[in-house]
Parts: structure tokens; C-alpha cells; sequence
């Protein structure tokens, strides 16, 4: 049994036991809070998650645990957050591509299990920027060359991704369509099998957040030729972005946390102002700096708004894709 | 070389200061629970701790924690000995012959004998990994989707040493392990297949929750009907260590366990779950008797239990040498690092020898720790045998429930683990052995995927798998395996497995 779990049980079921003659109707949260992590562990949204989770707790006084429903690359968790009671006590940590589902099940014409609309915002936590890199054993000096090369010999450089319509998929798939060339799509199963494709030149391209591939960059291995982010990285101040490159792109690997649809407004606000303390505390800041991450603090009404902004952007990447023939 | 063991000196230094040496032992501890018990496998384990390790330092953060992953693997032997039940994937096979050795009242040389192959094996993992991780490393690299493909097709060919049954009913057994395999996401296309409209099926099917119903439950099924032994075996201390010739016989399939590990641990991907199940297919090819194989042969425990500790310590060369997290677990590893700011890549041994010569003899260390935590617990974990099956099965059922639950909190998982269970039943009944099944849907989505990439980095041209030296050097193996057993039935002679048929048959008169 899961060490957290039982500990978490049962310092609720304690402190339950404990309250109700004096609260039955406590204030929120009164017991355990469930972040669902829905990735396998090691993913963007666990080493997120699990600092977040360990600095919350403190200050709601109840145990904060994050439970892996991984699945279908990140479907079954968000289905099972959708469905659970809007209570507060069950929210979702999830990635971008979330935003997709609805449109991927469209394209495959199947009912979508759920939509944005099941959801609440509640803030987004960090903002990761995405790079263009190729292998040290391409030519490649700059985003020019590569176009050129590709539009003279179309489907002839392979990019791996972390999966269909994933995270890395969907950048790439909006700057082929932007630069209007092809390339070969190698699909595997996460981030770290996609690094490892591009290293042994088994693929040539790859985009990928700056953490992940930072340390290949600094020995050489990788090259950066673009960032995906509106204005140049700070650990990357010599690779220009798309936007002036002039490919209108912009893309960021981020992790949000939502509720369930229906959940109470009270609840949605003390989680925010909570989220807002952490994510402006120097300690998270710090940690998320050492990953690579950038801490990407959005309130509940900006982090709304930028992500109606971002769906729309997923869903056209995804119809870009299209059905792949295999 | 002699800066190498320089390193190394400074190494132990840092590993044997107090408060290192007590996140060694701590991991260590905690690797062998999560390894005892079914269903918390080493990587729920790690992420679930990670939080633990903020206040302390990067190098005692990774002490700890890959103490967790290498001590699971000695761990993982215990349930699938005494119970049937494997702890985790790579412990499918020590179910088979470890679990027959207990019948026959060698439950403790069976412990015994996995916690020295676990020991020497990743001892060997270390002192290989302090010698050549940087080259090694390289070449893992070059292992792409061709090679992989080759390797898994050389999997498949070992399938028909899988089984102590008849080659028909192996086969069998792997064309439905296959299928099972196929269902999911096509992870080329996207399509959903033979899901049923569960979005739980996306991944496919699971490889604990059918391990764990076709070996544990099946096993507990079908123990009512048969003749239920009436006195308890309560072995003497003496007998709780292996005798001489058991010993004999566990030297050379450790020695071979742990150098195929090794190397099949280095490849990145998911191959260090295969290792265990080739070296078990190796032993039963080399052994002079192979017809011991699933009645309780010690080198059946002695291979596979080597050579998963093996892999997961070669899994460490490309994350400590080249910084590429090639699986879930060092993904976790490499993730707790940079939390502590530090950046796990080539400079690693440069920019931070303390981390990297502590964290290495600190695996040293660590496996001694192991040993003397294990080698004890043997008499304990047999007890576990002298409760009497009424009060023992329902318990264990339940572990079984709750343990393929906690792996990914699915309750799909725990229906398809009791209709595993009920079919692990029926399978037992007619003698069908579920092992090929569990190797065929640990293939199936391994061998479609890497083969698919191969094809797509080819273009459709299929030259591409004789066009590359490693994949053209494994399917010249195949090749060869294959010759050999089609020259020995060209010539009449009986192989084993005829031996087998017949000795099989003498049985069922008798």
C-alpha cells in the first residue's frame, strides 16, 4: 500500500473523527486533497506536482496527495477528474495537451469523453519554453538552412516526439505548417525515448522544453536554431525565437491545475489565493528554476483567458496533423 | 585507470560518511519492502519519497533513492518464491522454478540463492559500470528502433524454450500473450483498438495484473482441488541455506545473469523487463537439464534473479554518463537532481565528481547493505509458510487486489487481473503454461513500435534492419538458432523437448 496514501487516510479519518462533534459543516478543506497526476511518474506534471503538493500542504493544514491515474497519455486522468465529485477535494494537474482530446476524438469521430467545459481553471504553475534542436551531425547553422533543406528534399529529416499528438508533437506540427515543409514523423513513448532517438540519430529534429535538453546543448551533442517562446530565453539569449524569425509560432509546455466543473466558487477562490502564495514563494521558485521550468504564475481569470487562447491554437495544430495513414 | 580508482577512493570517502551511509541503508530498506510487496513497484516508490529528499542534499537525495530502484530488485523475488506472485514484471520468472522449489520444501535456498545472484550480480552491475560507463554508453546509443526490433525477434525465437509443456501449447500460449498485446492505442496512428470504448484500455493491457492473475491467482484457485498437504514444513536453520550441489549449480547461471543483464540493462527503453525472461530462456538452452525447468531448478532461480539486478544497475550508465533518462525511473532520478540544481549530463563526473564517485561507491555499499538485510529475512519470509492456506489464501488474494490497484489506482486493472485469474485456473487445469503468455504481451507492443519507427525511419525500406551492424549481427543469431534446430530435427534426432514429450507421457501412465 501506498505509504502517503495510508498516512494521508488516516490522518484524515483522525482528524474527521475528531472535528465533527464541534463542525459538521467544516470550512474547506476539512480532509485529504487529491491532486490526480495523469502521467506516469517522472513526467512534467509529477515534478511539478509534487513540490506544489508538498508546499500546500502546510498551509491548508490537511494532507495534499498526488495520485498517478496514467493513461492513454494523460486522457484517463482528466476523464476521471471530469467525473469526480466537484467538491474541492479531487483537482487535476495537466499539460496542454489536454486541450486536444476533444478535438483528437472529433477527427476519429468519437463522442469526446469530456471537454474544456468540464473544467475550471483554477492557475496555472509553470511555463516551460520550447527549442528547436537538431543533432550534432546535422548541418544545420540556422532555422534557414533547415527549411531550405527540407523544402528542397521534403519527408527526408526524421523529428521524434513523445507521442501522437502530444506535447512535442503539436509544436512541431504548428512550425511545419508555419514554414510549410514536411518532415517525418517518429513517434515514441515520452520525452526521454524522444531525446534519446535524436541523440543516436535516429531522428534529426526534435522540439523539446529548454530543461530537457539543456544539458545536451551545453556539451554539444544538441544544437538550438529556434525557441518557441514570444521573446528570447534567458538561458538561450543567442537563439532567436520563430516570431523573429518570422514564423507566426508560439508554444510553452505548462502545468495547470484544475477542478471539476460545478465545484464551489468559495472553494475555487481559497485554492487560488493558496496556489498564489506558493507560486510566488522564493523556495518554489528556486526548485522550479533548478528543473529548467520557468514559474509561470496565471491567477484564475488570466490563466482562463490565456488558455481559451492556447486550446484554439492545440485544436488547429491537431487539425494540421490531420489522421496519420500507418 | 589509476585516476579511475583514484575516484573511486575519493568516492567511498564521501559514501562512507555517517549521513550518507544512513540514506544508503535507508533506501535500501525501504527498496526491500517496496520489492516484498506487490503492486508498489520501485517507481511509485521513488516519486512518492521524492518529496522526502528536498531538505537533504542532491548526493544524498540519489543515494537514497536508487537505493529504492536496486533494492526493489532483490526484493521482488520474495512473494513470487514463497506465493506465486510477482512483485513486479521482472520478477515473472522466478515465480516458475522459485515457487516449485518451495514445494519441494527449498523455499529458503531459494531466497538464498536470489540474494547472492542479486548481490554478485549487481556488484558486477558496479564495478562494470565504474570501468566502462562513457564508451558503453555510446554504443547504447546506437541502439535505435532496428536494433530493438532484431533483439525482440530473438526474444520471440527464445519463446520456444520457455516452457516446460509441449512446443504447440507454447506457441499457443505466445499467439495469445501477442494479441493480448495489440490492444490500445495504436501509437502510430492514434486508432483506439479492441479498447471497448474504456478509455482505461488506451494503454493496453498491463503486465502486473496479468502476472499476477495467471501465476498468484490461478495458483490459488486451483490449490482446493488438489490434495492439500497435511503437515507444515518447518525447515531446520540448516536447511534454510542452500546445499553444496545447489550451489554448483547457481555459479555459472549467475555469472551468465549477470553479464546479459548488464548489457541489456545499458539499452535504453523498457528492455531491462525482457532480461529476466532471456536469461531464464538461455539457462533452459545451456542446461544439461533442461526438463528440470518449472519442477524447481536452481539455475531457473539463479539466471533470471542475476540478471534483473544486473539490468537495473546498467540502466544507470546512460543516465550518469550521458544524462538521457531512458526510463520512468531515472527520469524520476534525473528529475530529483536537478531539483537540487544539478544538471544530470556528459559533465557530470567533471562538474561534480563528489556526487557522481559517492553515488557509485555508495552502490557498492548499498549491495553488501542489501545482503545482510536479505540473507536474515530468509527465515522470517519462510514462516509465512507455516500459516495454514485458509488463513494464508484470502490474505493473499487481497494483497493481490490491493497491489494491482496501487500501480495505477485503475480498477480496470483489478478486472482484468480475476479474469487473468479464472483463466490462470483453467490454463492449470490443462496443463497450459502461462509464462509464453506474459513474454508475448511483454513483446507484442515493444516489437510493433520499434518495428513500425524502424519503418518509418526507412521509408517503408525494409533493407534498413541488414543495412545496420548490431540489428544484421542479432538477426544473423536468429538465423543460426534457427538453423540449428531445423538441422537437428533434419537429422532425426531427439531433442529435448521429445525427451520431454516422453517423459511427459511415462508420467501421465504412472
Amino acid at each position: 500500500m501506498d505509504r502517503r496514501h495510508f498516512v494521508a487516510g488516516t490522518a484524515a479519518a483522525a482528524a474527521a473523527l475528531a472535528v465533527r462533534p464541534t463542525f459538521a459543516q467544516d470550512a474547506y478543506p476539512s480532509r485529504a486533497i487529491t491532486i490526480i497526476n495523469p502521467f506516469p511518474p517522472g513526467g512534467a506534471v509529477d515534478v511539478v506536482g509534487r513540490p506544489f503538493a508538498a508546499a500546500l500542504e502546510p498551509l491548508v493544514k490537511q494532507p495534499v496527495v498526488v495520485e498517478t491515474k496514467a493513461g492513454a497519455a494523460g486522457q484517463v486522468g482528466a476523464q476521471v477528474a471530469a467525473n469526480a465529485k466537484p467538491d474541492g477535494y479531487t483537482l487535476l494537474a495537466h499539460l496542454p495537451s489536454m486541450s486536444g482530446f476533444e478535438a483528437v476524438d472529433k477527427l476519429f469521430g468519437r463522442t469526446p469523453k469530456f471537454t474544456r467545459a468540464d473544467f475550471i481553471p483554477i492557475a496555472r504553475l509553470t511555463e516551460g519554453p520550447m527549442v528547436l534542436v537538431v543533432n550534432d551531425q546535422q548541418p544545420y547553422k540556422d532555422i534557414k538552412e533547415l527549411v531550405d533543406d527540407c523544402k528542397k528534399n521534403p519527408d527526408k529529416l526524421i523529428f521524434s516526439s513523445s507521442g501522437l499528438y502530444g506535447a512535442l508533437h503539436l509544436p512541431a506540427a504548428l512550425f511545419m505548417k508555419a514554414a510549410g515543409i514536411k518532415m517525418r514523423h517518429l513517434p515514441t513513448n515520452g520525452g526521454g525515448p524522444a531525446l534519446t532517438a535524436i541523440l543516436g540519430n535516429n531522428s534529426q529534429v526534435l522540439v523539446s522544453s529548454i530543461a530537457a535538453a539543456s544539458t545536451q546543448m551545453k556539451a554539444g551533442k544538441l544544437r538550438a536554431l529556434a525557441c518557441f517562446s514570444p521573446k528570447r530565453a534567458t538561458s538561450l539569449p543567442n537563439v532567436p525565437t520563430l516570431k523573429e524569425l518570422g514564423y507566426d509560432v508560439e508554444f510553452s509546455i505548462w502545468v495547470g491545475l484544475f477542478a471539476p466543473k460545478g465545484t464551489p466558487a468559495a472553494v475555487i477562490a481559497k485554492l487560488g489565493a493558496e496556489t498564489k502564495k506558493i507560486a510566488t514563494s522564493d523556495q518554489f521558485k528556486t526548485m522550479m528554476t533548478n528543473l529548467g521550468d520557468e514559474v509561470g504564475y496565471l491567477d484564475q481569470a488570466a490563466f482562463a483567458k490565456f488558455w481559451d487562447k492556447d486550446a484554439k491554437q492545440v485544436e488547429a495544430a491537431v487539425q494540421s496533423i490531420g489522421l496519420v495513414q500507418g | 585507470m589509476e585516476s579511475t580508482l583514484l575516484s573511486l577512493a575519493h568516492g567511498f570517502a564521501v559514501a562512507f560518511q555517517p549521513d550518507n551511509l544512513w540514506y544508503a541503508f535507508l533506501g535500501c530498506l525501504v527498496g526491500t519492502l517496496v520489492g516484498v510487496l506487490p503492486g508498489i513497484g520501485p517507481l511509485s516508490g521513488i516519486s512518492i519519497l521524492l518529496p522526502v529528499t528536498f531538505g537533504l542534499n542532491a548526493t544524498q537525495a540519489v543515494i537514497m533513492l536508487a537505493g529504492i530502484y536496486y533494492g526493489s530488485q532483490y526484493g521482488g523475488s520474495t512473494t513470487s518464491i514463497l506465493m506465486r506472485i510477482p512483485g513486479e514484471a521482472s520478477s515473472v520468472m522466478t515465480c516458475i522454478d522459485g515457487n516449485a522449489m518451495a514445494r519441494k520444501g527449498r523455499a529458503g535456498a531459494a531466497l538464498c540463492i536470489a540474494a547472492v545472484g542479486s548481490f554478485v550480480a549487481g556488484t558486477f552491475g558496479v564495478i562494470m559500470l565504474t570501468l566502462v560507463a562513457p564508451p558503453l554508453a555510446t554504443i547504447a546509443l546506437r541502439f535505435g528502433p532496428p536494433e530493438y526490433t532484431a533483439l525482440l525477434v530473438l526474444g520471440l525465437i527464445f519463446l520456444a524454450y520457455m516452457s516446460s509443456t509441449s512446443l504447440v501449447r507454447t506457441l499457443l500460449m505466445a499467439c495469445i500473450g501477442l494479441l493480448l498485446g495489440m490492444i490500445g492505442i495504436d501509437n502510430m496512428t492514434g486508432h483506439f483498438r479492441y479498447s471497448f470504448d474504456l478509455a482505461e484500455l488506451g494503454d493496453g493491457i498491463g503486465i502486473v495484473p496479468v502476472a499476477v492473475g495467471l501465476f498468484g491467482l490461478g495458483e490459488i484457485l486451483s490449490t482446493p482441488s488438489h490434495k492439500v498437504r497435511g503437515e507444515v514444513i518447518s525447515p531446520k536453520f540448516r536447511e534454510l541455506l542452500p546445499n553444496r550441489q545447489e550451489w554448483g549449480e547457481s555459479v555459472m547461471p549467475i555469472a551468465r545473469g549477470s553479464v546479459l543483464g548488464f548489457i541489456i540493462g545499458i539499452i535504453p527503453g523498457s528492455a531491462h523487463i525482457i532480461s529476466s525472461f532471456l536469461s531464464y530462456a538461455l539457462e533452459k538452452r545451456v542446461s544439461k537439464h533442461p526438463e528440470e525447468f518449472g519442477k524447481g531448478a536452481v539455475a531457473g532461480v539463479a539466471g533470471p534473479e542475476s540478471a534483473n539486478n544486473a539490468a537495473s544497475t546498467g540502466a544507470f550508465v546512460p543516465m550518469l554518463s550521458l544524462g538521457i533518462p531512458t526510463g520512468p525511473i531515472t527520469a524520476v532520478l534525473i528529475g530529483a537532481l536537478m531539483i537540487h540544481g544539478v544538471p544530470a549530463g556528459p559533465q557530470l563526473v567533471t562538474e561534480h565528481p563528489d556526487l557522481f564517485w559517492g553515488f557509485v561507491a555508495s552502490m557498492y555499499v548499498g549491495n553488501l547493505m542489501l545482503l545482510a538485510l536479505n540473507l536474515p529475512l530468509v527465515s522470517v519470509f519462510v514462516t509465512v509458510l507455516r500459516i495454514p492456506y485458509a488463513y494464508l489464501y484470502p490474505l493473499i488474494i487481497m494483497f493481490c487486489i490491493v497491489g494491482v490497484y496501487e500501480v495505477s489506482h485503475s480498477i480496470v486493472d483489478v478486472y482484468i487481473m480475476l479474469i487473468m485469474g479464472v483463466l490462470g485456473y483453467g490454463l492449470r487445469k490443462f496443463n497450459f503454461d502461462p509464462a509464453p503468455l506474459v513474454l508475448g504481451l511483454v513483446i507484442a507492443p515493444l516489437l510493433e513500435q520499434s518495428l513500425r519507427q524502424s519503418l518509418i525511419m526507412s521509408n517503408g525500406n525494409y533493407f534498413i534492419f541488414f543495412s545496420r551492424p548490431i540489428a544484421l549481427g542479432l538477426l544473423i543469431v536468429c538465423a543460426v538458432l534457427l538453423a540449428l534446430s531445423a538441422l537437428a530435427f533434419a537429422l532425426k534426432r531427439k531433442d529435448w523437448r521429445a525427451k520431454l514429450a516422453e517423459a511427459e507421457a511415462g508420467e501421465a501412465q504412472g
